[in-house]
């Protein structure tokens, strides 16, 4: 027995020495900033499920003059590489977090990208579904503040020490990182792999997968069924309610502290796809999404801090391109991945308008003088387009 | 404490253990006082205020059993008294902080009565504490109980290892170990011990938990009474069985080690329940100290009661296949009705729980009319198991699966949600992406009824594979009491007769090749602690 017990535990150090100093060298989620070696960890797909934690360590390494806070489009579709962002803008941080799916969360992510002191300019992207509802996650603190320098109050966070320690122990001593950490090595011959760089950009290889094995029909389809719960849902949460939108304050609070720090601030409605657009629509929401622009356009201009806020909330040529038909699984879609989800694409054209590029037909500058007259033009688009696409929404059994 | 954290699994037990090897080399009395003391400190953990809970009630307790000793040969009258004032007390003690909010909302429900509720703090384990300390005072009484101390008895009701989730202990069972334990570091108990432990501290994380994520949406879409598909309520249903499980079995496991590093063997608990071909059998290895103490304590007084009863009346009585519907009714059906129902209502302080274990109840009692029916129609009884062993373990399967549903779901109309799903009622769908990859076959499955959904096909097929492995583990292999039979891994378990290949391979022996392999078992444990859970079985 004694035997026994000594090659029980000889065997479990070892074992677990190996464990760290693999999860150490591959460092799955870009906690400690290993270099990224060749064949081992240049690609690193880990940090899908733990994006905040990879970003947060990330951001306080790169040193970013210009951040882009937001959700998984913002996360996808927005590349800090992009040629079209001016020199004088770079390095850029990509800050989106998937699955965020809250305003509170902008704002602490922003507040955070802040505390490093170098950020001179801040893109925030807007999802208009999160405005049309109360913040699910209320006025308080969102997840995962806790490993953030300051919290939800401004304060500093006395705890963050603790929790450090505890991301660097989670990142080297748990199963899921031994997991993450040995699918990194698998995976990095793969044909198409998900992959954090160091700027927090994403690349597509999730979409692209997805899109090769099941249609850009079926991609459309499931995002669809899933928006138009969530339309149902907003339209009863909202139909009694009166008064300015919820969530209008976060930005308010977004602007200030941009003010109260001295960065240039642009504020971004970002472009979906013409379904996403008409599940709103005939959910009966198309008010509030008017609603939002012409609240968001004053708010910044009562504000007068300088706040650029651009629109690509439209029915342009871009969210209006068709969607190839159920069972094809070979005509790919040039701007959309599915209707919540521009392309890099047509993120590099939002991009470039931003940067000063001009454009007649897409991305309206939103001022309180121009906000009504920009509904209206919308409403025209939607009118004007092909009316084919009115039935080409699925499920088809969301007009019941 | 949660025996799968870090705290426990780095601090508490190596300092418990240390200092009960140490003290014990000196003497005895100070090595089991310092495992009373770190119980108290293990129970204290979670909240300290659970002491000053449980405290008075073990004094009180000790103090009943006391005067029973004193009483009970000289003045059975005042005996009976005595030991009926405990076991109302125990019953209130838990009435009180488990059952209050309960029976108060079902009379606001039922008539409108306007009962505030209130917040009530209750102390761990509280069931399995309470059934205990009834046990203890039941035995003092009928004289099985020859002598014991407040220490002893501090160390019987607080012993850490099966504090909060059992096995329920007898104190005969545990006193005798007690005294006779060495109390000193002894390799075999250790090794025996760490694998236990270990292979629980696996069956919990890796096995258990992640079937959590799986289920829980599907009960919660069910509470809010979104219709669920064939396909999702069998997750639900299996998910969920497979879970509790996992989860119970791997506790049990986990406290059977526990115990034995302290050279203390903990009695059979668990004993690979979804093997079973009727529900009898069932119940004779799923929380087997459970169906002990009701067997003992409600179900054999009441049947006893009841036979003296109709025997007075000059009714006639159980009497094999003689028996009268009347005298089946009355004698068995009926207690065993009541049995379960306290079983259901010890589980938890709401309707689901109730309905759970009269469900089984009715399960009981249909088998053992079928054990009275069945020599009349089929009277070779060796041909006839043989022949129904399979069709009994399916039809137990999904009995016990379908009344799971009801254990785990928030409402009664929940289960019904699934249990509609589990027929077929609402359908039976694929995930699209599946279904477009089945070819041919997905047009034959479109003309039986099967339709596409937008659900994700990636998940469906990692719980299936899940689901389908973990039955496997369930019903194929070797349990940890099987395998570690020759060295007596709970108290009376002897080996067996192993009869396959794989139940040879997989028996456990003090190699190089089993450390190495407990080693792997216990770094996968231990990798996965920090997903904080707790156990199913510790709300009880």
């Amino acid at each position: 027995m004694a035997s026994f017990l000594r090659t029980w535990i000889g065997t479990l150090v070892v074992l677990a020495l190996l464990v760290v100093g693999l999860n150490l060298l591959v460092d799955p989620y870009d906690v400690f900033g290993t270099p990224r070696l060749p064949h081992i960890s240049l690609l690193k797909p880990g940090p899908k499920n733990h994006a905040l934690l990879a970003k947060t360590y990330q951001i306080a390494r790169a040193h970013p003059v210009t951040v882009l806070i937001g959700e998984s489009s913002t996360h996808i579709g927005l590349d800090a590489t992009d040629p079209a962002w001016p020199d004088a803008v770079k390095p850029i941080y990509n800050y989106g977090i998937p699955g965020a799916y809250s305003t509170a969360s902008s704002l602490a992510t922003m507040r955070e990208a802040l505390a490093s002191g170098n950020v001179r300019n801040v893109v925030v992207a807007l999802d208009f579904p999160d405005f049309l509802a109360p913040d699910p996650s209320g006025p308080g603190p969102v997840e995962d503040e806790r490993r953030f320098h300051l919290l939800h109050d401004g304060s500093a966070n006395p705890n963050r020490s603790l929790q450090v320690a505890e991301d660097m122990a989670l990142s080297l001593v748990t199963m899921a990182a031994l997991t993450d950490s040995l699918t990194t090595v698998v995976r990095q011959n793969a044909h198409s792999v998900l992959n954090l760089a160091p700027d927090g950009s994403s690349n597509e290889a999730d979409f692209v997968n997805e899109a090769r094995t099941d249609g850009m029909h079926d991609l459309f389809a499931q995002k669809e069924a899933f928006e138009a719960q969530r339309a149902i849902t907003l339209a009863q949460v909202m139909a009694d309610w009166k008064g300015p939108l919820p969530c209008l304050d976060v930005v308010a609070s977004i602007i200030d502290l941009a003010h109260a720090h001295d960065v240039r601030l642009t504020l971004l409605i970002t472009s979906h796809h013409v379904d996403t657009l008409e599940i709103y629509r005939r959910a009966g929401l198309w008010p509030r999404v008017e609603q939002f622009k012409v609240e968001l356009a004053e708010l910044v201009g009562a504000k007068d801090h300088g706040v650029t806020l651009w629109d690509f909330l439209d029915y342009s040529v871009y969210s209006t391109e068709p969607v190839p038909p159920a069972g094809d699984r070979h005509t790919q879609t040039q701007w959309f991945w599915e209707p919540t989800h521009f392309k890099k694409a047509l993120g590099h054209i939002m991009i470039d308008r931003i940067a000063g590029a001009s454009s007649p037909d897409f991305g309206v500058v939103l001022t309180p003088e121009n906000v009504r007259a920009r509904n209206l033009q919308v409403r025209r688009q939607r009118l004007a387009r092909d009316p084919r696409l009115s039935d080409n929404l699925r499920p088809a059994d969301f007009a019941q | 404490m949660l025996f799968n954290s870090y705290p426990f699994l780095f601090g508490f037990l190596p300092v418990v253990l240390v200092g009960f090897y140490v003290l014990g080399a000196q003497r005895r009395e100070w090595a089991l006082a310092w495992l009373t003391a770190a119980s108290l400190f293990f129970y204290a953990w979670w909240r300290p205020i659970n002491v000053l809970l449980i405290a008075p009630s073990i004094l009180i307790n000790y103090g009943l059993a006391r005067a029973l000793e004193r009483t009970r040969e000289t003045q059975p009258a005042q005996a009976r008294a005595i030991l009926i004032v405990g076991i109302v007390f125990n019953l209130c003690f838990l009435g009180y902080f488990k059952y209050l909010n309960f029976f108060e909302s079902s009379l606001n429900d039922a008539f409108g009565a306007g009962f505030v509720l209130t917040q009530l703090i209750l102390p761990l384990g509280i069931s399995f504490i309470t059934f205990q300390k009834i046990a203890f005072l039941v035995d003092v009484q009928g004289g099985r109980v020859d002598k014991f101390s407040l220490a002893d008895y501090g160390l019987f009701v607080l012993f850490f290892p099966q504090l909060i989730a059992g096995p329920i202990v007898h104190y005969r069972e545990m006193m005798p170990q007690f005294r006779a334990a060495p109390c000193r570091y002894d390799p075999e108990n250790v090794a025996v011990g760490l694998t236990l432990f270990f292979f629980g501290l696996a069956k919990k994380l890796l096995l258990a938990d992640p079937l959590s994520t799986l289920v829980a949406p599907l009960y919660k879409q069910a509470a809010a009474g979104t219709p669920q598909s064939a396909t999702e309520a069998w997750i639900a249903a299996l998910g969920f069985t497979l879970q509790i499980y996992f989860d119970f079995s791997g506790y049990t496991d986990m406290a059977l080690g526990l115990a034995r590093f302290f050279g203390i063997k903990l009695p059979l608990n668990f004993n690979s329940p979804l093997k079973a071909t009727n529900i009898v059998d069932f119940w004779l290895r799923w929380h087997v100290s459970l169906t002990r103490f009701l067997t003992a304590y409600i179900y054999n007084p009441l049947t006893l009661t009841l036979t003296r009863r109709r025997m007075a009346q000059g009714k006639p009585i159980f009497g094999g296949r003689n028996t009268s519907i009347g005298a089946f009714l009355t004698l068995l059906a009926m207690p065993t009705v009541l049995t379960m129902f306290v079983s259901g209502m010890w589980h938890g302080a709401g309707y689901t729980y109730i309905l759970w274990g009269l469900l089984h109840g009715i399960y009981l009692c249909i088998n053992h009319a079928w054990r009275l029916v069945r020599p009349r129609i089929w009277s070779n009884a060796r041909v006839y198991n043989r022949r129904a062993a399979p069709f009994g373990f399916v039809l137990t399967f999904i009995s016990v699966v379908a009344a799971m549903v009801l254990f785990r779901a928030p409402t009664a109309s929940a289960a019904v949600v699934l249990w509609k799903g589990m027929v077929g009622v609402y359908g039976v769908t694929l995930p699209q992406a599946v279904f477009a990859r089945l070819g041919s076959i997905a047009g034959f499955l479109a003309s039986i009824g099967v339709r596409p959904a937008w659900t994700s096909g990636s998940i469906l097929m990692a719980a299936t594979i899940r689901i389908a492995v973990l039955l496997a583990i369930a019903l194929l292999m070797p349990n940890t009491l099987q395998m570690l039979a020759a060295f007596e891994p709970a108290l009376g378990v002897k080996p067996g007769k192993t009869s396959s290949r794989l139940e040879r391979l997989l028996t456990w022996r003090p190699s190089r090749g089993w450390a190495v392999g407990l080693a792997c078992v216990a770094l996968a444990g231990i990798l996965s602690l920090g997903e904080l859970s707790e156990f199913l079985y510790w709300q009880f």
